[in-house]
């Protein structure tokens, strides 16, 4: 068989299996199944703090949609009362405004008192937050966080900060109503992609 | 409701184009299965090179890290944009190979 019959039959297959998957990731709830298996059904229990991963914020100080999402769950945990201390991360742009000084700012206007809030500017990785949240919460004696990211960030994330010697309960920031519209599918099957690949790399560097 | 709508409106669509093709343009029903085939041919052809194009920015992103110890996100191969530059090359590049198959095609070389 010459080579080009045989690279149109990979490219074929490969092109079934992209328009399958594309078909099935707008059309079916798969991706919001898979986000809610891997996120568990998260039961909050009272802890030493709540840390709220950072997201992305634009350089003119806007927070992102997911970094909103994150920080609105962990308000809402702290309002619950489950933990004393609230955890907010994120770096900026060069000077910009970081993630973390806009989220405690936005925090602060939903009534959480200022010295309850921590923030952490500098961490540009999950595994760097990790290791930063560490240095802040030793001192504090806090074992026990609740963090508060993506079901799918939560996967990588976790064992990280378990890793850094804390007792992890995840809470997912998804949100929990299913959306059937086929673009919002298309953006959480992305979302899971993007994570997968991310934890495929961490696990190959040996950091979970 | 609008995921049905969505998939019923294309399945419409698509009939329609098959009564235009066959009806008013005249082609064949039996080679519509090989045309489908190309078309996963072209499918195939950009997906490689969306994984080649992410794949190399996410090195790049990686090995510049460790040249220069300075922190590069590695969030510019998370943008759709590669979607469409890859469209671009895996249409150009079957069209190349189409046409390089295909005798008939002049050659400008």
């Amino acid at each position: 068989m010459d080579r080009t019959g045989r690279g149109d039959r990979v490219c074929r297959a490969i092109g079934l299996a992209g328009v399958v998957l594309f078909l099935i990731s707008a059309f079916s709830p798969l991706a919001y199944r898979l986000t809610q298996w891997m996120g568990g059904s998260p039961r909050p229990v009272a802890s030493d703090a709540i840390v709220v991963l950072g997201g992305w914020i634009s350089p003119s100080g806007t927070l992102g949609l997911e970094s909103q999402r994150r920080l609105h769950r962990g308000i809402e945990l702290y309002q619950r009362g489950l933990a004393p201390v609230l955890v907010l991360l994120g770096p900026g742009a060069e000077g910009a405004p970081t993630e973390a000084e806009v989220r405690a700012a936005q925090a602060r206007l939903h009534g959480i008192p200022a010295d309850a809030i921590l923030t952490e500017t500098r961490a540009r990785t999950t595994r760097d937050e990790a290791m930063r949240v560490k240095a802040l919460l030793q001192s504090r004696g806090a074992r026990t966080v609740l963090l508060v990211s993506n079901a799918g960030h939560l996967a990588r994330a976790q064992p990280l900060f378990e890793h850094a010697g804390f007792e992890v309960r995840g809470v997912p920031s998804d949100p929990p109503v299913e959306s059937d519209a086929p673009e919002s599918r298309i953006v959480q099957t992305r979302v899971l992609v993007k994570e997968l690949l991310g934890w495929l790399y961490y696990r190959m560097a040996g950091y979970i | 409701m609008e995921a049905t709508f969505m998939a019923a409106l294309a399945g419409l669509t698509s009939i329609g184009a098959y009564y235009v093709g066959a009806r008013a343009l005249g082609l064949p029903s039996a080679s519509l299965g090989a045309a489908v085939g190309k078309m996963l041919e072209s499918v195939g052809m950009v997906l490689i090179f969306l994984a080649v194009n992410l794949t190399a920015s996410v090195l790049i992103v990686l090995v510049a890290r460790g040249l220069t110890g300075t922190f590069l996100s590695a969030y510019a191969a998370d943008d759709a944009v590669w979607l469409g530059l890859s469209l671009i090359q895996g249409l150009a590049f079957q069209a190349w190979r189409g046409s390089a198959a295909d005798p008939s095609e002049p050659s400008r070389g």
